[in-house]
């Protein structure tokens, strides 16, 4: 069998067998398998084995269970509660202000933890309910909190660019701090996309009523400002020791794991069920994903050595002869396309070690890129029908939202995340800028 | 066309030393043996996680590899030899004058053969130095610095409070960024700079821990066996040109990158200092050679050379 | 349904429900582990074996927590027919499937074996200065595989109950 045609039928068997249901990592695992013990020779069958050992010494993974356990503790604690709160008393008063606020307030998750499913828990439970009682618009909200919560991965810490690391072998620390000025960028154009509809038609987003502000304390108000500090401080004890090199990546999320328990426990809101949904469910989604990464690495070891990647380097550069820059496009446009069947923890593991080697022979940056990458990822999540936080969202969300509300809403915010997907091709500054400054190079 | 025979080899370092150190050998190989032969050529941690990679080349699920025998852990007698055996070497060339004319050569094919892997040939790398964000002036400055070294070098080193860390070689630039390191003690200047260490790390450091690494091609038995004679021949003198461009690359670039580099701010242990590590290294010697009489036949090379050496005196060693 | 198989399904499922609560508070021996590091580091020594045996601990978190991560339905699956299907319907495609996951398992269990052999064999140790045994890992790892193996075949049974319009409990 020629290279290129191992690489399509092994990319489209696992299709195949995702599109029956069965477990993503059951069926990228089998179809390594089966693949291997066909094609490889001697010893293959060992070769999922053997490759999964990799997951034994890359120790950015144990991030991965610090950070989840960390947005559980979040959302589960409902901490996040007084966060709203605040948002709630002071954007209230303004048209779409209680929308504009969610942003805010899934800005702020989104430096306590590494993933959307934090951002996501806190809008669906706590924000949506609100806003819903509120008579805002179930469709813009509805994508409100979507977008808002996939911030969770790009603003730091983050486990999509701690992969994305292991994989391109880049600093964690610079990846971080090129997400950053993205993040805000993105979050102030929903931010201006939100107040621009509220204003044409104040109706999507109503001010609260009067009556409603009056309740509200003065010292109460100032006292919800307060609570705002929370995650500045977490983010802070987590962020500070690791950019000076005090403590190391997989320490400092071990501390912000620490911080986000021991601010639970001061604020006593860690009851029993909380601890052990949080405690129960840090174990199921870390299984979920490390199963998923093992069974990728199986496969990319398998691919790799039956010669699909060279298959596909010479689709790329030598076969379609496309300019540096089509070939940045054509591969953004192929996450995308993949990202609509593929899990997206599987696809950054199995074809981020195709792109990247690519992406740097082609004299592109890779931290550059890891930005680039995760805000495709983002577009990925929301994009049906194989959406993370789609599914997310349909698991949370109250029951007056309808799957067709949930892919009805997504639309003007893939639009704006396109936008800033251009604007950083663009102008590469906007996440450079940060991690030269701070690390001075 | 596919080729007649098909090897996957995989090699321990990363891409970018790849590119000099054994992609243009395997290169001119595929260029001669056309259809005959093809050697598809991966790079650390690849196919198979380095800690895995012996076993996996033992087993034939790989053909062939490039490593030292230290960073494969490979379960002879001769493991603690390969890569930098602490103050073994003064020059790269010392290497395959203990290969060739001193034994040594004969003790690694025998002691490989007995765990079903051919050992082909070893060469010689670059020296062992250390490349740091802090500067180090005496032997004060290693206490308490977690550095990346090989396991034989790093039980050497531990004897003065340096703390070894292992980790994939692909992560270390990441980990010098993360904080998980301090530094490294892992290769010579012109490596530094080429894998890019340089830029992580500020100070290098003049005293070295071996003048040369011993590092080796190895093919799985039977998969060697199997080849014509022709074949063998051609992939021996082959990979014999990876030895030879490795001896001037990385001779010309120590000195080179020493005079003109600016990554990096040399800093030196005074000889006398430096001579109490020297000293030590004897000692680690006769623990070692007290392992097995295979080791103490080693070891016994090794003193053997090195006592020549010095009778010769200049150039071979200066006093 | 026969009654050695109701018994397979609610032992096997008993025995991986306990063994993967268990193993759920792993997370806390991770967090002590790294911040015992973190605090050694800044005001003692670095440790030597802090980083490796939380890697390890992590290992066994996720493999021997994998079953029960079966039982909790963590793992993803694409919806795009599976959720329009009815509950029925899941069970006659999963009850084939199944198949392809116990397949994997059993090539990742094959491997572990042939690798944990070797590293039995040649007293094969980690590379790092704190220099582990490494057969204890690659144990826990083969033991994970088994369990979920085991669980992977109660799933089997249960979808077999389910298409028979009978109920496992
Ligand atoms: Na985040
Ligand atoms: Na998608």
């Amino acid at each position: 069998m020629s290279y290129g045609m191992i690489a399509i039928t092994m990319f489209s068997l696992m299709m195949l067998l995702m599109a029956t249901g069965q477990r993503v990592f059951a069926a990228i695992g089998a179809v390594a398998s089966i693949a291997v013990m066909m094609l490889w020779g001697t010893g293959g069958v060992e070769i999922p084995f053997t490759a999964a050992t990799k997951l034994m010494t890359w120790y950015p993974m144990l991030t991965l269970p610090m950070f989840i356990f960390m947005g559980y503790i979040l959302s589960e604690s409902k901490i996040a509660d007084d966060l709203y709160r605040m948002f709630h008393v002071w954007m209230g008063p303004m048209p779409g202000g209680l929308a504009i606020g969610t942003i805010g307030l899934m800005v702020l998750v989104s430096a306590m933890n590494g993933l959307s499913v934090a951002g996501m828990a806190i809008g669906a439970t706590i924000a949506l309910p609100e806003l819903l009682k509120r008579d805002y618009d179930k469709k813009m909200v509805t994508g409100v909190i979507q977008a808002g919560s996939s911030l969770g991965i790009l603003v730091p810490p983050s486990v999509v660019l701690v992969l994305y690391a292991m994989i391109a072998r880049q600093p964690v620390g610079q990846l971080w701090l090129a997400g950053v000025v993205p993040g805000l960028i993105m979050a102030a154009m929903f931010i201006i996309y939100i107040a621009i509809r509220c204003k044409l038609n104040p109706s999507l987003g109503p001010t609260l009523s009067k009556q409603e502000l009056q309740q509200v304390s003065k010292a109460e108000k100032m006292r919800l400002l307060g609570a705002g500090l929370l995650p500045l401080g977490i983010f802070a004890v987590m962020m500070v020791p690791f950019v000076n090199g005090w403590t190391s990546l997989v320490e400092s999320s071990a501390i912000g794991a620490m911080a986000a328990f021991l601010a639970a426990i001061f604020k006593k809101r860690l009851t029993k069920t909380v601890f052990e949904n949080s405690v129960r469910k840090t174990l199921a989604i870390s299984c979920m994903f490390m199963w998923i990464i093992l069974a990728a690495l199986g496969f990319g070891s398998v691919f790799d050595g039956l010669g699909a990647v060279k298959a596909i380097e010479q689709l790329f550069t030598e076969q379609l002869g496309l300019s540096p820059w089509m070939i940045i496009i054509l591969m953004q446009l192929s996450f995308v396309l993949l990202g609509t069947f593929l899990d997206d923890t599987a696809m950054l593991v199995i074809v981020a070690p195709l792109y990247v080697p690519l992406v740097n022979a082609l004299g592109f940056d890779l931290i550059w890129y890891g930005v680039l990458y995760t805000v495709t990822c983002q577009i990925a999540y929301l994009t049906p029908p194989f959406g993370y936080n789609l599914f997310l969202m349909r698991a949370m969300a109250p029951p007056e939202i309808s799957l067709r509300d949930i892919y009805g809403s997504i639309g003007p915010f893939v639009a704006i995340m396109i936008a800033a997907l251009v604007l950083i091709m663009i102008f590469p500054e906007l996440a450079l800028w940060l991690p030269d400054y701070v690390y001075g190079k | 066309a596919s080729p007649k025979i098909k090897w996957r080899m995989q090699t321990y370092a990363g891409p970018a030393l790849a590119e000099h150190v054994v992609k243009p050998a395997i290169e001119a190989f595929n260029r001669i043996a056309g259809e005959e032969m093809q050697i598809e050529l991966y790079f650390a941690d690849q196919l198979v996680p380095t800690g895995e990679l012996f076993r996996a080349m033992q087993k034939g699920i790989i053909d062939a590899v490039q490593s030292d025998d230290d960073s494969m852990a490979s379960p002879t007698e001769v493991t603690t030899f390969g890569g930098y055996f602490p103050f073994g070497c003064r020059y790269s060339l010392d290497v395959p004058v203990l290969f060739n004319q001193y034994g040594l050569d004969k003790i690694w094919k025998e002691e490989y053969a007995k765990v079903g892997v051919k050992h082909i040939s070893a060469g010689s790398w670059d020296p062992c130095h250390f490349a740091t964000k802090k500067p180090i002036t005496s032997l004060e400055d290693l206490k308490g610095l977690r550095v990346f070294t090989f396991p034989t070098a790093g039980r050497f080193l531990a004897k003065f409070g340096v703390v070894p860390v292992s980790i994939p070689w692909e992560d270390v630039e990441v980990a010098l960024q993360t904080g998980e390191l301090d530094g490294i003690a892992w290769s010579g200047i012109t490596e530094d700079y080429t894998v890019g260490w340089s830029k992580v790390t500020d100070y290098f450091l003049t005293n070295n821990i071996s003048g040369a690494w011993i590092g080796s091609f190895f093919a799985n038995m039977d998969r060697w066996n199997a080849l014509p004679d022709h074949l063998k021949e051609l992939l021996s003198l082959c990979l014999d040109t990876s030895h030879y461009y490795r001896q001037w690359w990385y001779w010309g670039g120590e000195a080179k990158l020493r005079v003109e580099g600016s990554d990096m701010k040399l800093t030196t242990i005074p000889d006398a200092e430096w001579a109490t590590v020297e000293a030590e290294a004897e000692k680690f010697w006769d623990e070692i050679a007290k392992e097995s009489p295979t080791k103490a036949k080693v070891v016994e090379i090794f003193k053997k050379y090195n006592a020549d050496m010095v009778k010769a005196g200049r150039p071979y060693r200066y006093s | 349904m026969p009654g050695f198989i109701v018994a397979y399904v609610k032992y096997v499922d008993k025995f991986n429900r306990v063994i993967g609560r268990f193993m759920m508070y792993g997370i806390f021996v991770m967090v002590g582990i790294l911040m015992w590091s973190s605090i050694s580091k800044t005001f003692f020594m670095p440790s030597l074996w802090t980083l490796e045996s939380a890697q390890f601990m992590m290992v066994a978190y996720y493999i021997i927590g994998g079953a029960y991560a079966i039982q909790l339905k963590a793992n993803v699956r694409m919806d795009l027919f599976y959720g329009e299907w009815s509950v029925k319907k899941r069970a006659w495609v999963d009850a084939f499937t199944v198949f392809f996951l116990i397949f994997y398992l059993a090539v990742l269990l094959y491997g572990g074996l042939e690798s944990l052999f070797y590293s039995l064999e040649y007293g094969q140790r980690t590379r790092s200065a704190w220099r582990p045994l490494i057969w204890p890992i690659k144990a826990v790892m083969c033991t994970g595989f088994i369990l979920m193996i085991l669980q992977s075949i109660s799933e089997f049974i249960k979808d077999i109950a389910t298409i028979r319009g009978v109920e496992i409990k």
